[in-house]
């Protein structure tokens, strides 16, 4: 019976405006955001620029590290991620005096007339240098090819450094870009020609290429898969009573279980199509790249990856939806789940880049390199991908109980007794 | 196989309201009706047997299974709601079929059988027909057609015949006489015509309590000799409405020609008239009012 | 006028309260969030244009719930008072509930030391509010959708983040963090035509 209800729902599904409007936007998602992706080339000898990437060089952590405190105390405000959350500190009289203080010893700069000229000076040399080279901007989003560094005093340890910038962060209430977890990732330092061209062997024997480019994609997808199913979900959920069907399907023989689970598999496997045919784009480009460049590709990549990356986030934000809907007979659903998400993309703003996925619901990673950091937080993503699956599971489960209960009379919110107690709208 | 549904000792509340008030009822084959009026507890009962409702006390048996067995029942029970539709966006024949993949028929069944009913209610012209396209008295009868899909031993019917034209609901009733011939059909309404019509055996709900059971004879009998008819001045009217219960009028001129209900003739040009279920059930409530009934 | 104020009285004792109370709870934690307090211009905007402004979505859309049930609806469009008044009145309220909304957060916002030009901000948040709101609320009288009605502006907000105005141009919700307005007067139109048009078409009852 699971079967054909599965059959059922997905054409029922197939047939709903919501469901269009979803692959609309899913559509829209992918053309905007990887419409005109190309692969990368092999880097040759003797190009300008190999990109950069993060450094270990403890002078280069300071450098850096010490600049976005420079441009900070500066501007007088300093961006945190407290609880995850940008949020923007300034400081009082006494706070903003001993971080002047801590800029001083670690770099020697005595106040915020010598800072803002060290500024402008470091951006009117990297805009000279830009036109020299006849370098196109990069978009806003990347932000200049050099973060502003600023120079560390002579006699400045890196342990020294540490502790300073422990203080800064915690005056700042800690989740500040001088804390060990950013400041270790902050440094970015251009790339050579060989360790481009490590990255690139990296990304076409360890990823086979459709790895590193099967992440970027669900990278951003997820961003719309972690709210756009509670739509479908909400939808679906509200459409027996709003057809005042739900009694008719109460009676019948067919249990909650079924019901329930015929409902969700279908929904989750309807938005899992338009994303299986979308990564057949990127696959496509990767193919015909490979051929030329005789890579060995990965013929199922993009299927591992949605499933083990997206169908997660898909299974969690459709077993909210679905599980808040039949609770309240709302859709209130919709207005959790957009603060959930609201919440984790905005949380995860500075950590993009791949590696720290954490307990985020939409894990970002957006870049097609960093295959070692994927590699090196991969248990954790995988522990948070599980978590969620297991945990939509249980929103299931916990959905089919709730609406057994219904079917038996309790719980009903807009029943004819309970529906009676609630005043409607007299105009 | 016992084919009755039996109710002991049933009561309902919702919160510290008691919607059904120490009900015993034997059901048996054939069209029962539940009379009463709005909010006796009519649907409250007929949700506790459908499985809609948990029942608060007592005990309810649906053709020897207890309603606590919710699936169960659900295998033998067909139902009716009194307000209801279907996915306005589905055929006629999907909405059929849909629901009979939850009653867990299988497809060669479901093919078989959907066609067959369609004709039965009269829908065999539009089975492609969009639900929400529909008129009143077609949703109805595909309502039917959707309650006895999957052959159920009981098919509870809620207020059926409410907001149809008086052609389709003579059509309705004798729909569900036919239907009713191999099952229990539990028809519940506040329209009397329609337990006349079509029901053998019945009960009176009224705030919760049965204040009469029995066959539809047996009802009538509570009223033989205590129906008058007879033609009053408009002015008189008022005095009569004070003293009995006029059950119809029609004017006439001046004059207006009353039927009512007395307990002994009350003035010599009263004519004595046969009693019919409609003065029965008014001659009850009437009764339930002052002292309790049959 | 007393007509409408007792359609506006039943609006805000039956249909509204709760969507009310999650406005106000959104702005309550915003502290939690993000800093209010002593912030400049950019931050400013930031907060009002990137968080306050989601309010809007949350108390537009919903004017035409009541009538969900089809019933309803016939039985309100059969009354003396036009339905579009009727839903007119209740935009005009809940209007007037985001701009005492707004004004009191805005009053909040300079009272801790922001330091922003109060008026055009506020004006240009509200430009955005009523446009996301009036984004649902077109997308919910064009498909008599609740759903659709709230997916659209979530969607618009969505793409803002994500694409900045490569795609939403002078439409783009979040231009006073660049310091520029011209898209606030695109929006307060863009707002005016969206909610007139949603109200037309839920009055026509041709939805799709």
């Amino acid at each position: 019976m699971l079967g054909h209800l599965f059959v059922k729902e997905c054409k029922q599904t197939a047939k709903s405006l919501i469901y269009w409007l979803i692959v609309l936007i899913l559509v829209f998602d992918f053309s905007s955001q990887l419409g005109d992706m190309e692969i990368d080339r092999k880097p040759e000898p003797g190009q300008e620029d190999y990109g950069s990437r993060i450094s270990n060089d403890p002078e280069l952590i300071m450098k850096s590290t010490l600049g976005e405190l420079m441009e900070e105390y500066n501007r007088e405000s300093y961006t945190t991620y407290p609880i995850g959350f940008m949020k923007t500190v300034t400081l009082d009289q006494e706070d903003d005096r001993r971080i002047g203080e801590i800029l001083e010893e670690a770099t020697g700069i005595r106040s915020r007339e010598e800072a803002e000229k060290v500024i402008e000076a470091w951006y009117t040399a990297q805009s000279e240098a830009m036109n020299r080279n006849g370098k196109r901007e990069e978009s806003m989003a990347m932000g200049p090819m050099e973060a502003l560094q600023a120079e560390p005093s002579r006699n400045l340890t890196y342990e020294r450094f540490g502790e300073l910038m422990d203080e800064a962060d915690e005056i700042l209430g800690g989740g500040s870009d001088y804390s060990k977890e950013y400041r270790e990732n902050s440094a970015r330092e251009p790339m050579t020609y060989e360790e481009a061209l490590e990255e690139y062997d990296v990304l076409t024997e360890k990823d086979r290429l459709t790895g590193g480019y099967a992440r970027l994609f669900s990278d951003y997808m997820v961003i719309f898969l972690g709210i756009l199913p509670v739509f479908l979900a909400v939808t679906r959920g509200l459409r027996d009573r709003r057809a005042m069907m739900q009694e008719l399907i109460y009676t019948r023989e067919c249990s909650s279980f079924t019901i329930m689970a015929s409902r969700y598999l279908s929904m989750v496997g309807m938005l899992t199509v338009p994303v299986l045919v979308l990564s057949l784009l990127p696959l496509s480009k990767c193919m015909s790249y490979a051929q030329t460049a005789g890579i060995q590709t990965d013929l199922l990549a993009f299927v591992k990856y949605i499933a083990g990356w997206q169908l997660p986030t898909i299974m969690m934000v459709t077993a909210v939806g679905m599980f808040l809907t039949e609770l309240t007979d709302t859709a209130v659903a919709v207005l959790v789940q957009g603060a959930w998400w609201f919440v984790t993309i905005f949380a995860s703003q500075g950590r993009i880049g791949g590696g720290n996925y954490g307990w985020n619901l939409v894990p970002r990673h957006n870049t097609e390199w960093n295959w070692q950091g994927f590699h090196d937080g991969f248990p954790q993503l995988l522990a948070n991908r599980i978590f969620y699956a297991a945990g939509a599971l249980i929103l299931v489960v916990l959905t089919i109980l709730v609406y057994e209960q219904k079917r038996k009379g309790r719980f009903r919110i807009h029943g004819k007794i309970l529906g009676n107690r609630k005043s409607k709208s007299e105009v | 196989m016992s084919t009755t549904i039996k109710i002991r000792d049933l009561n309902q509340y919702y919160g510290k309201k008691q919607a059904l008030k120490n009900v015993n009822l034997t059901i048996g084959t054939g069209m029962f009706g539940l009379l009463g009026r709005n909010g006796a507890g009519k649907t409250t009962l007929m949700k506790v047997i459908a499985t809609l409702l948990p029942k608060s006390e007592g005990e309810v048996t649906v053709c020897g299974r207890s309603t606590g067995h919710a699936r169960e029942v659900r295998k033998i029970v067909g139902y009716l709601p009194q307000d209801f539709s279907m996915y306005p966006n589905m055929t006629v024949y999907e909405a059929m079929d849909y629901l009979g993949v939850l009653s867990g028929l299988n497809k060669e069944t479901r093919k078989k059988r959907i066609p067959r009913l369609l004709e039965r209610v009269n829908l065999q012209d539009d089975k492609r027909k969009k639900v929400k396209a529909l008129s009143g008295g077609m949703k109805r009868r595909l309502g039917i057609a959707q309650a006895i899909l999957h052959n159920p031993k009981v098919l509870i019917v809620d207020e059926p015949t409410a907001g149809l034209d008086p052609e389709e609901r003579v059509r309705f009733r004798n729909l569900l006489c036919e239907i009713a011939e191999e099952r229990i059909v539990i028809l519940s309404t506040h329209i009397v015509g329609d337990v006349e019509a079509t029901c053998e055996d019945i009960a009176v709900l009224d705030e919760g309590r049965v204040i009469c059971q029995g066959t539809v004879t047996d009802l009538i009998a509570m009223a033989e000799g205590k129906v008058y008819s007879a033609e009053i001045s408009k002015r008189e009217l008022e005095l009569l409405k004070k003293e009995y219960i006029v059950t119809s009028m029609l004017t006439l001129g001046n004059n207006v020609a009353v039927r009512f209900l007395a307990e002994k003739k009350p003035f010599a040009s009263a004519k004595p008239c046969e009693a019919g279920v409609e003065d029965a059930y008014l001659y009850l409530m009437h009764l339930e009012r002052g002292e309790s009934g049959c | 006028m007393e007509r409408y104020w007792e359609i506006e009285k039943v609006n805000l004792k039956y249909n509204i309260p709760l969507h009310i109370l999650v406005s106000v709870l959104l702005l309550l934690v915003s502290p939690l969030l993000m800093g209010v307090a002593n912030l400049k211009a950019q931050d400013t905007a930031k907060v009002l244009e990137m968080y306050v402004a989601l309010i809007g979505i949350v108390l537009l859309p919903p004017v035409f719930l009541p009538e969900q049930d089809r019933n309803i609806r016939d039985l309100v469009y059969t009354k003396y008072v036009n339905g579009a008044v009727v839903y007119l009145v209740r935009i005009l309220g809940n209007g007037l509930l985001l701009v005492l909304l707004l004004g009191v957060y805005v009053g909040m916002l300079a009272h801790n030391g922001c330091e922003f030009p109060v008026g055009k901000f506020f004006l240009g948040t509200l430009a955005e509010m009523l446009f996301m709101g009036g984004l649902g609320l077109f997308f919910y009288g064009l498909c008599d959708h609740l759903v659709i009605g709230y997916m659209a502006p979530v969607v618009y907000y969505i793409t803002a983040v994500g694409s900045a105005d490569k795609f939403l141009k002078m439409f783009y919700p979040f231009s006073m963090v660049r310091d520029s307005y011209g898209e606030k007067v695109w929006l307060a139109a863009g707002a005016a035509v969206l909610i007139g048009t949603g109200v037309w078409c839920r009055c026509r009852g041709r939805n799709c």
